[in-house]
């Protein structure tokens, strides 16, 4: 394995950040890099690795973001990501984030890290959590008793976070001195059993240290028994007599012989570094969260949720929306008496475009995101699944999708890649195939913006909660295509934690900054061409090719053809081009109640956006991403269809 | 017996797990396996999960209930 002792000050580090899942890796890499990857308190919001370059304390340093792992088995895609990075040699220094406050479960990785024999630092994370949880943690007798540096931080103040660094610096320059974990004898004088007949191709194929090698095959890991196997089926057969003899004396099953002995260790090692008062009074947080895992208090608190999402996003994107609306308007109405001709076409399609991003989409888009993340933060979605596995068996999903879906309700392309968390591929597919009918916050501007300005707050919800319903019965109808069933959830609970106002601003400003640099110019332009395009007749055309759609099924203006294929692009779009379309400001004195219920429906089931799409081919593959296409479009149909003949 | 004969509040001990390779080692990445002293939190509406404390650490888990049948417990007195 390389060893980094021989770099100069001047070389690039590379570090990378292991750790359990929802221990604040991804909060003490935006804290060192700026906001650069999404946090959340639940499992797995990392499911790839990310990776930056800084400048920090004086050395350019390449930074990992490694997913959330227990343990280094490979049992799933992100422990399998976060273990090829650490073994493929290119680490020259581990810092481990531990969440301190779990400090007793946490520390089983920490062991397991440490025998991979690479430069690690102890990052003892939310220390203050733990203080006020009773533990008091002694870090330099973690240090002293470990030989690996402990230093505590709170990630999400960025306090402690320079030390970090300067200690993950040191370690890198000294030379590493590797304290391996030492197990009880019967364990130890089992691997040096093995040791003594360890084949030199296994050391060759395997190349990382034979210590680590013996460990994971006592471990059943199946990679390394693959390794094992083509090396020296010999070896494979001693290792597994060895295995079962240590099973035997200690009555312990095979499979779980090693980490019993491991969680021995740590719960040792834990007893030594730390000491737990028992407290009387419960924190606030545990206070919260005892009534909403309750049945009763939780149905309460996510109704509670739910209407609070629903509301603010309603009322409070109406609001700004009307403040802006004047002064907007009022700069618009200037144009004609400043430009003329071919100028003032291009100018005003491009001040459509421009106060549309500004005054429509933001307006509801902020506050709507905003909730999203204080909800990822909190914790809150992993009680939500356990309040919705049960209800969701019904309809052929468990409560691990919940994630998704929720997520979903803020932009459908985090959703598909968190659907990754599952671990079977019939829910994964499910899930993916579902996630695109889920009304994510462009399609709820639109819900809000056209159904709820024209038709009310009433039908608004209607619609919402039309969505819903529609998403269920896709899944349950899928469900039936794939009649076996899934085993069901595992899945951790995570303490609840107050949000940190700036980590939310910062999450909001990444996405609303997402919004403003990318889909803004589109839609800019976008109008711009649509002008043209109106001016010079080559709409026509295209509503033309649509008429069967819009004019046939749908029962709308055929001028509206253009604005919903743009929607393909934008859901925004669709919104914003109507006004342009119907050549009008007053949607409603063209559109019938009916033909705007239509609209509203089928722009928020029909195909997903294009940036929806192409997530999921890289996640499902052409089939997903065609099935997907073909579902949405279908029901998008049929449904908005069915509103347009029959009301 | 089976952790999801347990009701709430039950302490119980991990005696053994049943099934597949892939739950056990789910199971034992979180935490979960023969020996551990775990308290029952919460059993979930609609048949659904069941939230269990691992004693020693604190940390939570839902275990959906087809999975939970699965997990042969040694019952123990609360104390």
């Amino acid at each position: 394995m390389s060893r980094s002792a021989t770099k100069s000050p001047g070389d690039e580090l590379v570090i990378a950040l292991a750790g359990q899942p929802n221990c604040g890796k991804s909060t003490l890499f935006n804290a060192v890099a700026g906001f650069k990857v999404n946090t959340g308190n639940f499992s797995g919001t990392t499911v790839a690795y990310t990776e930056t370059r800084v400048f920090f304390e004086g050395r350019t340093v390449k930074l990992i973001d490694l997913p959330g792992t227990y343990s280094i088995s490979a049992h799933d895609i992100a422990e399998k990501v976060a273990r090829d990075y650490l073994l493929s040699g290119s680490v020259d220094v581990i810092i481990n984030v531990l969440d301190s406050s779990t400090l007793a479960r946490s520390l089983e990785l920490t062991i397991q890290l440490m025998e991979m024999d690479v430069p690690m630092v102890i990052a003892l994370n939310m220390f203050d959590e733990a203080q006020k949880k009773g533990i008091a943690i002694d870090a330099a007798k973690l240090a002293s008793l470990t030989g690996v540096e402990a230093c505590p931080l709170v990630a999400a103040q960025g306090s402690g976070v320079h030390e970090l660094f300067r200690a993950a610096f040191k370690v890198s320059r000294e030379a590493y001195r590797y304290r391996k974990p030492v197990y009880d004898k019967d364990v130890e004088e089992c691997i040096a059993r093995i040791a003594s007949r360890y084949p030199q191709s296994l050391g060759e194929l395997a190349r990382v240290n034979e210590r680590f090698v013996i460990i994971r095959l006592l471990e059943m890991d199946p990679e390394f028994e693959a390794l094992a196997q083509e090396a020296d089926p010999a070896f494979l057969q001693f290792v597994r007599e060895n295995r079962r003899f240590l099973a035997e004396v200690h009555a312990w099953p095979e499979t779980g012989v090693f980490a019993s002995h491991r969680h021995a260790m740590v719960m040792d090692l834990f007893e030594d570094v730390a000491v737990v008062k028992s407290r009387a009074k419960l924190s606030f947080g545990e206070a919260v969260d005892s009534f909403i895992i309750n049945p009763a208090g939780g149905l309460i608190a996510f109704a509670a949720l739910i209407f609070l999402m629903f509301s603010t996003s309603f009322w409070l994107g109406d609001l700004l929306s009307g403040l802006l609306e004047g002064p907007l308007d009022l700069v618009g109405r200037q144009l004609p008496g400043l430009l003329s001709g071919n100028v003032l076409i291009l100018a005003a399609g491009l001040w459509d475009g421009v106060t549309a991003g500004l005054g429509i989409v933001l307006p509801f888009l902020v506050p709507l995101l905003t909730l999203m993340s204080l909800l990822e933060d909190t914790g809150l979605l992993p009680r939500i699944a356990f309040m919705m596995d049960g209800l969701l068996h019904r309809f052929g999903l468990h409560g691990k999708s919940v994630v998704p879906l929720i997520l979903g309700y803020g932009c459908n392309v985090p959703a598909i890649m968190a659907a990754r968390n599952l671990e079977y591929e019939r829910d994964r597919i499910i899930t993916l195939l579902v996630v695109p009918f889920i009304s994510c916050s462009a399609r709820t501007v639109i819900i809000m913006a056209l159904a709820g300005k024209y038709l009310g707050a009433g039908y608004a919800t209607l619609i919402y909660l039309g969505n819903i319903a529609v998403a269920l019965a896709m899944s349950f109808l899928l469900s039936r295509f794939n009649v076996e069933t899934s085993p069901g959830i595992i899945m951790d609970v995570p303490p609840l934690r107050r949000p940190y106002a700036g980590i939310v601003l910062r999450k909001v400003w990444a996405m609303t900054y997402e919004f403003l640099a990318f889909a803004w110019p589109v839609i800019a332009i976008s109008s711009i061409v649509l002008a043209v395009m109106a001016h010079a007749g080559v709409d026509a055309y295209v509503n033309a090719a649509l008429s069967p759609v819009t004019a046939f099924v749908l029962d709308l203006p055929e001028n509206l053809g253009i604005t919903l294929f743009l929607g393909i692009f934008r859901k925004e779009l669709t919104l914003i081009m109507l006004e342009s379309a119907l050549g009008t400001a007053n949607v409603a004195s063209v559109l019938s109640p009916v033909q705007l219920l239509v609209l509203v429906v089928f722009t928020v089931l029909y195909i997903p956006c294009i940036a929806t799409i192409s997530t999921l081919w890289k996640e499902g593959g052409w089939k997903v991403a065609a099935a997907s296409v073909a579902l949405n479009t279908a029901v998008a149909l049929v449904v908005a269809g069915t509103i347009a003949h029959v009301l | 017996m089976k952790l999801d004969d347990l009701g709430q509040g039950a302490l119980a001990v991990i005696a053994g797990i049943t099934g597949g390779r892939g739950v056990l080692a789910r199971m034992a990445s979180l935490g979960l396996y023969a020996g551990k002293k775990i308290r029952v939190v919460q059993t979930a509406p609609f048949k659904g999960p069941i939230l269990v404390e691992d004693v020693a650490t604190g940390a939570r888990t839902m275990i959906g209930r087809k999975i939970a049948a699965h997990v042969e417990i040694r019952n123990e007195e609360p104390r």
